[in-house]
């Protein structure tokens, strides 16, 4: 009886252990070196493993995580959002510059999501419908931004940020910043919406092979314009979150943003129209990068050193990822 | 017979080639006509020094677009060079040096893109960050010293001619002998128009592709080394907007960056119409701040005007 009754269990946990390593192995590289950074942490420095610490890290990570978001979604699809730099610049400069004191607290919130939105929709019209290459149409939207912010101030840097918004970054909920939340709650958001609604099997198939979706009556155009007018949203959250956390605005912010986010999105496993990290793959990534770059200045090492191991680990990162799965 | 119009036709593979002339023709009729100073010899002097960077960059980023790639590390390679152009080493060594470093970014471009099978844009940009690290580690700040002959390479002249003219005029035709007079251009072509009709019909596909990304770096050295000589310095971070801004110029020739379409021409015509915004704006007393909306207003009117047949990058 005994032997009857373990014979027919032995294949299935085998294959689970299998299909457990598979998976553990088929992960992003972004859970590799997080849980390598955590392990090797203790013996870097005791400030590393305090809880408040990580807290810290969060908080700093949440307008690049948003970014990340975003540019995840553009990349599920195989384009590209380079305007990040520019929405970014532009949202700190307007509500930095005094333009809206005048005006009632709302609109200085809802004034990056709308600057997001039309850059967004601009993107989506011009990458999805005119079919211009989704490189150059959205740098050139950058330009636009940025050239527009250095006219509006003359080079000046701006003033500082409204008081009011920073509670966005200094206020918490048990430790937790409500930058995070927003960063936790926009992520849980997409990931619904990936999970349940139709947009994200749109999405995926898009991304595995544009031309078979057009052909099994997937609207392509659609699809493109979606992502990158939700990613245009997401980026004004994140413009919104960077202006919350700044005391002083800055009319040369952004390129960092653009290169972290671009590198968090593929360390997160999400490339152009591979999707196997998901919403949390880039998540993990952006943490992992921030933690990274914490330990990289205990160690001493600096931005010329930060750039190599930034390089460096976008290159392995994509490199495994290509002699696993193909081009990415 | 041949009529005007047989030597006016212009291959489909060069690309829209035909609407960047125009623009650069008109843009360069209002500023003779409105700008006074524009056709004064200081003026295309500066002009030309100002382009030629440029110019010889967008070349090699030209064989790389060619293949349906992008090279973005190419302003890293740029500021490498000019900051190894300001190493205390003999001047030969130095060039050597900058020749070895341009190489290896390329080999490993190339690899990480043909053989490992990773996408252009983020394998150049890996290397982009390494690359720009390193240069911060060769020269921390602006400053240093290139050779006296390097200097006077580009800032002289022989007889009426800027040395700046023959730079551009040299890496013009070495660039046009490679990609219309050697098979490695025809190959070019077809890897990038249909890589997959292309290997079918013995193209070395991944070999192709390598060589591009290591020509894309070797021009990117060769324009490092023309903006150390109009420096006489050295600048770590001087090449980095030539990344962005050589794919710019190849895009505003007509150069496709689905691959496979384009011209030597084109990319020249389109680096002088992104040179001639900026000139024509300071000679017009235009706010230099808003060269930058003027930019990319101006790219966006012409990558508008190029439609492509598929959605992407």
């Amino acid at each position: 009886m005994t032997t009857a009754n373990s014979k027919p269990s032995a294949p299935s946990s085998s294959f689970n252990v299998k299909r457990a390593v598979f998976w553990i192995i088929g992960l992003p590289p972004a859970y590799y070196v997080l849980a390598i950074l955590i392990a090797v942490a203790p013996a870097v420095s005791a400030t590393l493993i305090n809880p408040n610490y990580w807290f810290v890290i969060l908080k700093q990570s949440a307008p690049l995580g948003i970014a990340v978001l975003a540019q995840s979604l553009v990349m599920r699809v195989r384009s590209i959002d380079l305007s990040v730099s520019g929405v970014f610049a532009f949202a700190i400069y307007v509500a930095s510059s005094g333009l809206l004191n005048s005006y009632p607290p709302l609109l200085t919130v809802a004034m990056p999501i709308v600057v997001g939105l039309l850059v967004g929709v601009i993107n989506g019209v011009l990458v999805a419908y005119v079919r211009a290459s989704a490189v150059i149409s959205t740098l050139s939207v950058s330009a636009i931004l940025i050239g527009v912010v250095q006219y509006m101030s003359a080079g000046r840097a701006p003033g500082s940020t409204p008081t009011w918004l920073r509670v966005l970054t200094s206020g918490n909920i048990h430790g937790l910043s409500y930058s995070v939340i927003i960063w936790i709650a926009t992520s849980v958001l997409v990931a619904a919406a990936f999970r349940f609604l139709i947009v994200g099997r749109y999405f995926r198939a898009v991304g595995d092979n544009p031309r078979a979706a057009e052909t099994t009556g997937i609207p392509l155009a659609r699809t493109i314009f979606v992502s990158h007018v939700t990613a245009g949203v997401l980026t004004g959250i994140a413009a919104l979150v960077q202006v919350s956390a700044l005391a002083v605005g800055t009319i040369k912010p952004g390129f960092d943003t653009f290169m972290n986010a671009l590198a968090a999105t593929i360390l997160g496993g999400v490339t152009f129209g591979v999707d196997r990290g998901g919403v949390a793959g880039p998540f993990v990534a952006v943490v992992a990068f921030s933690f990274l770059f914490a330990m990289l200045t205990v160690f001493g090492i600096q931005e010329p050193g930060k750039l190599i191991v930034q390089g460096l680990i976008i290159a392995l990162a994509a490199i495994i990822y290509g002699t696993r799965a193909g081009r990415i | 017979m041949n009529t005007v119009a047989t030597y006016l036709r212009v291959p489909y593979r060069a690309g829209a080639i035909r609407l960047s002339i125009g623009t650069l023709v008109l843009m360069v009729l209002a500023s003779i006509i409105f700008l006074p100073g524009f056709l004064a010899g200081e003026n295309l002097s500066n002009l030309l020094a100002q382009s030629t960077t440029l110019v010889i960059s967008a070349l090699g980023q030209t064989f790389v677009i060619l293949t349906g790639g992008l090279d973005v590390s190419v302003g890293s390679i740029i500021s490498v060079t000019t900051a190894i152009m300001t190493l205390d080493m003999p001047p030969f060594v130095r060039v050597l040096l900058c020749i070895a470093v341009a190489t290896t970014f390329g080999l490993v471009n190339g690899y990480g893109v043909a053989r490992l099978n990773v996408h252009p844009i983020i394998m150049t940009l890996a290397t982009m960050g390494i690359g720009q690290g390193l240069a911060l580690i060769i020269l921390p700040i602006p400053g240093g010293r290139v050779p006296d002959w390097l200097s006077m390479s580009v800032a002289g002249s022989i007889g009426p001619l800027p040395n700046a003219l023959v730079w551009l005029v040299v890496a013009s035709l070495v660039a046009a002998w490679i990609l219309y007079r050697r098979p490695f251009g025809l190959y070019l072509f077809a890897a990038g128009g249909n890589e997959f009709n292309a290997r079918m019909n013995g193209v070395p596909v991944e070999r192709t592709i390598m060589n591009a990304y290591v020509l894309s770096a070797l021009f990117a050295c060769a324009a490092g080394m023309f903006l150390a000589g109009r420096l006489a310095s050295g600048d770590p971070k001087g090449g980095a907007a030539f990344g962005i801004e050589s794919v710019t110029a190849a895009a505003l020739g007509g150069v496709h960056l689905a691959g496979g379409i384009g011209s030597i021409f084109g990319t020249v015509v389109g680096a002088a119409i992104l040179g001639l915004v900026n000139n024509v704006m300071n000679l017009a007393n235009v706010s230099a701040f808003l060269q930058s909306v003027a930019k990319g207003a101006l790219l966006l009117v012409l990558v508008v005007s190029q439609r492509r047949k598929t959605i992407g990058l």
